[in-house]
């Protein structure tokens, strides 16, 4: 080959390297709760302001630098930890995060909650890119959803597909583990103490349950706020609703129920009667929200209906 | 019409909401019907349960508050000659709520159990309302002492809204608590509630006559050789204890003690010897009322107490206000 | 005394009510410049002096310029502002415990921008000082028309405010309790008076109308004084004592408002901060203004460095802290004092 083709050959790489190289790295718009957002390509420095974020990414092996945790680091279970490691630092509590904090992590993207950050999606934004699902009041539905979408922005959309199929395998297997439900009635609650409540058709582990197949004995709300996803009920409410089954998850032992223990009213209800009134794990069940946390439900409820039929 | 008319008129509407109380709720086997019945007869049924074990420890609990906090208003009032004056509006109501939140956040510091907390906060509130509209000094200034209780209740209560910034579980126990949601009240809780009330109904007709001497102002005491201090001083501390068992058992509860005091006087006059047992039965009367209220006015859903006497009393302040003439 | 002593007597306290001035002034700076370094994540000095006059260096950008220094100025306008409010209720109702909470400002503001929040979910959040100004104009509004219509004491007037603050108070809890939850956290750490999550753009909507009404409350000083002196007085001397009455209970309601839409109820400011600066200085409002109101400025600057100082990264609401501060000096002040004259 001759010299003058072999530099016009070289000088035609190097243009185009230098094209390639000199190219703005792909930025994605991103579609979420509050509007798009432009997220940078495959985001290095994730600060996750809900659990549910961290498990979307812990499905996909990525682990956030920054985790609004309650300042309780072992409220992210060994599920997520196990994945995530523990040098992650913990920016607050997930009602009121520092942003100072989450500042000098100097993140490249945040995940946010849709309800509790709203007000403060401004200053996060002057952070990092910025985006928002419904994590406190969405269903399981929501949160497969928002899973995906995630694992769009942070490039893992392959990770995110495989990982979903196997989810939908396992839960067909925990389904047909429990059974054919459709005529028992199931409720969800949570006891804090002074108050138990509800979780209702439209929160997370209401639409958990329907997708198992149960019914439910709650009135199904007209929308989906807070206090229609998470009702807080009296003793004399739950005697009207009688679900057959209930999931009990206690935030105080000994919890409210307990001191109902020998009233009549307590005694009678359906569930009490037939001694079908588990007690499962509150933080996991109501808190974490997800695709590895429900999973763990559904193990859970493989194990409880077992029990129960025994 | 004569005394024992109006007070056995006044046992009758007092009856009649406690029946009402006791009526309404989410469970459609307890009517007006068979009230009676199961309040009486142990069939052992459901319904029985429901009035026994749920619904009758909150009437009591509504009623013995509300008698309470009544007596509580009366004392104040007596005691500084201001007919507005209220354990809320003086923020003894908002220092006990005070002094149980910081029970519940930071449960090291608790003395006692949250009764006492309670008390001790309606008492520091107190004090320190007194303090600074110059009590202490010598004279009460009337206006002094309403707006420095304004601005005491302000504090605590603004105190109070800081707890429901912190971690969810915390602030939802706090929130739940300040609202006066007796909804999951049990009978144990409606013991010492009562003794407190017939202490106060007992210590309050003790110092009916000094009340009514203070009335007639200072020159006027010391002349029929009563020292005005002392029963100043005890009935403020009397209505800072039935305040703060009150707040400790059910929360805080705003109004009771301007509103059933006021009309009261409308009705009984302005002795107290004639106006502590009214102010008891109104007092009873009005709260269960407001319970009856609190599980109607969002059915099925409750509305706390709180904040139904809130609604309630707030705008009959303002009337209340309006219509003032004297000032001190 | 003689013409002469009494002029150079004035002259004495004015140059020392004008050292306070400055004096205020530099301790507020110094507050503020204490407040750019605590927090979350401990600034020091000189990285501070970097980041402020982009100097070479390590700098700490985000935390100093769009996260500290919008709180603080912000601060700084919302103190002036309710300590001016203050200031001018105190003057008008004449009585020294009075205050922007006093005739249910706060409150109504505050029923106003927590309705919002709840009832028109959509609209964004720029709108809320025009919803907190018109609540707050509500509530003096009610508060004033039943004093005009009842020729009530200044006394009276204020016994009236309690009452609608009381009002619009159990309206703001009815929709806390029946409509929110306790995991949404906005209104509620607003409502204790706080600048968590302020930006830039909250200096943008209220510098504008803060900046304005300050400058109608110091032209008001000279008419404050006039009515300080009483009624019949006041009228005497010229002065249209309902009209004017009226327009500095305005401008109080609208500078107390527009602060309580950005950084929530700060109820104590305006009672504090009117009181120390009395306390000392004492009389003419042409120099008391501009003291309380820099007084005002130090104690919101304060409380919120020292909030955030306090349990990083929990931060605890500049509005209890001011009272925290202010309280025990307020007490002093409160007894020390001999209980005012009111009509």
């Amino acid at each position: 080959m001759s010299l003058s083709l072999i530099r016009a050959a070289a000088a035609a790489v190097a243009l185009s390297a230098t094209a390639i190289l000199a190219a703005p790295a792909t930025a994605l718009e991103i579609e979420h709760d509050l509007g798009k957002t432009e997220v940078p390509d495959a985001p290095k420095r994730i600060v996750v302001l809900e659990y549910s974020f961290v498990d979307s990414l812990a499905a996909v092996g990525v682990a956030p630098v920054g985790i609004a945790d309650d300042d309780k680091r072992d409220s992210i279970v060994p599920a997520y930890s196990e994945v995530i490691g523990d040098t992650w630092k913990s920016v607050g509590t997930r009602k009121s995060p520092s942003l100072e904090i989450i500042a000098s992590l100097q993140p490249d993207l945040i995940i946010a909650d849709t309800s509790r950050h709203e007000a403060i999606y401004g200053a996060l934004s002057e952070i990092a890119p910025t985006i928002v699902f419904d994590s406190l009041t969405g269903t399981y539905e929501v949160a497969l959803k928002a899973a995906e979408t995630i694992a769009h922005a942070v490039g893992k959309d392959a990770e995110m597909a495989a990982r979903l199929d196997e989810h939908r395998k396992k839960m067909e297997g925990f389904k047909a583990g429990i059974g054919d439900v459709s005529d028992l009635s199931i409720q969800f609650l949570i006891d804090n103490g002074r108050g138990i409540y509800l979780h209702s058709p439209v929160s997370y582990n209401g639409s958990l349950l329907a997708w198992f197949g149960f019914k439910s004995n709650m009135p199904a709300p007209d929308g989906h706020t807070y206090p229609e996803a998470i009702v807080q009920t009296s003793l004399e409410q739950l005697s009207e609703i009688d679900p057959q089954i209930i999931l009990r998850g206690k935030y105080v032992d000994p919890g409210l129920i307990d001191s109902w223990v020998g009233l009549p009213l307590y005694d009678n209800l359906t569930a009490v009667k037939s001694g079908q009134v588990v007690d499962v794990a509150a933080h996991e069940w109501s808190r974490l929200r997800g695709i590895i946390a429900s999973e763990v439900s559904g193990a859970n409820l493989v194990d409880v209906m077992r029990q129960l039929r025994d | 019409m004569s005394l024992a008319v109006r007070y056995a008129l006044l046992a009758a509407a007092v009856l009649i909401a406690a029946l009402l109380s006791l009526v309404i709720g989410p469970r459609s086997d307890v009517g007006l019907g068979n009230i009676l019945h199961l309040l009486f007869v142990d069939d052992g049924s459901l319904a029985r349960s429901t009035v026994v074990d749920l619904r009758l420890p909150r009437t009591l609990v509504a009623g013995l508050v509300g008698a309470n906090l009544a007596l509580a208003g009366l004392a104040l009032q007596a005691v500084t000659r201001n007919p507005l004056a209220s354990e809320s509006i003086l923020g003894i109501n908002q220092g006990a709520a005070l002094g149980v939140a910081i029970a519940v956040t930071v449960p090291s510091l608790m003395i006692v159990n949250l009764d006492v907390m309670a008390i001790i906060g309606a008492i520091a509130a107190g004090f320190l309302t007194f303090t600074i509209a110059g009590g202490l000094t010598g004279r009460l200034d009337s206006i002094r002492l309403v707006l420095a209780g304004v601005t005491v209740g302000a504090f605590s209560f603004a105190c109070v809204r800081f707890t429901f910034t912190l971690e969810d579980n915390l602030s939802r126990l706090v929130l739940s608590w300040v609202s006066a949601d007796i909804s999951a009240v049990r009978l144990a809780q409606a013991g010492p509630l009562a003794l407190w009330a017939a202490l106060g109904l007992a210590a309050s007709l003790l110092l009916a006559q000094g009340f009514n001497i203070l009335s007639l102002g200072d020159g006027a005491s010391q002349g029929l050789g009563v020292d005005p201090r002392r029963t100043r001083f005890l009935g403020a501390l009397l209505a800072a204890i039935l305040t703060g068992a009150s707040v400790a058992a059910a929360g805080p509860v705003m109004f009771v003690g301007l509103v059933v005091p006021h009309l009261c006087r409308l009705w009984f006059g302005q002795n107290h010897r004639h106006l502590i047992p009214a102010v008891a039965l109104g007092g009873a009367g009005l709260v269960l009322l407001a319970d009856a209220m609190s599980k109607l006015v969002r059915f099925p859903y409750e509305t706390p107490l709180g904040t139904i006497c809130a609604l309630i009393g707030a705008p009959y302040f303002l009337i209340a206000a309006i219509r003032a003439r004297r000032m001190a | 005394m003689t013409g002469t002593a009494t002029v150079a007597l004035r002259r004495h306290r004015d140059r020392r009510a004008l050292l306070l001035i400055g004096g205020a002034a530099v301790l507020t700076l110094l507050a503020a410049l204490w407040s750019l370094g605590v927090g979350a994540v401990a600034i020091p000095v000189d990285v501070i002096v970097n980041t402020l006059f982009n100097l070479d260096g390590e700098k700490q950008t985000y935390i100093i310029m769009r996260s500290r220094l919008p709180r603080i100025v912000l601060a700084l306008m919302a103190g002036g502002a309710l300590a001016l409010s203050g200031t001018i209720i105190q003057a008008v109702i004449r009585n020294p415990l009075a205050s922007p909470g006093i005739i249910g400002i706060n409150s109504g503001a505050a029923l106003f921008a927590v309705g919002m929040t709840i009832l028109l979910p959509t609209v964004p959040q720029t709108w809320l000082p025009l919803a907190a100004s018109l609540g707050g104009l509500t509530a003096a509004g009610i508060v004033m028309l039943v004093a005009h219509r009842r020729l009530l004491s200044a006394a009276h007037l204020a016994l009236i405010g309690v009452a609608v603050g009381f009002v619009f108070e159990s309206g703001v809890d009815y929709f806390l309790i029946t409509s929110s939850d306790a995991e949404r956290s906005a209104p509620l750490i607003w409502l204790t008076g706080s600048l968590w999550g302020r930006t830039w753009d909250h200096v943008g909507m209220s510098l504008a109308p803060l900046a304005v009404l300050a400058g109608m409350a110091m032209v008001l000083a000279y008419r404050l004084d006039l009515i300080t002196l009483g009624e019949a007085t006041a009228t005497g001397l010229g002065l249209d004592v309902g009209r004017q009455r009226l327009i500095m209970l305005s401008v109080a309601t609208l500078l107390a408002s527009v602060s309580v839409a950005v950084v929530g109820v700060m109820g104590f400011i305006g009672l504090m901060a009117p009181h120390i600066a009395r306390h000392l200085i004492g009389g003419g409002h042409r120099l008391l203004l501009p003291l309380a109101m820099l007084v005002g400025m130090l104690l919101v600057t304060l409380a919120d460095g020292v909030g955030r100082a306090i349990a990083p990264p929990i931060e605890v609401s500049a509005g209890i802290l001011s009272a925290l501060i202010g309280a025990p000096f307020f007490v002093y002040v409160m007894l020390t004092t001999a209980s005012e004259q009111e009509t």
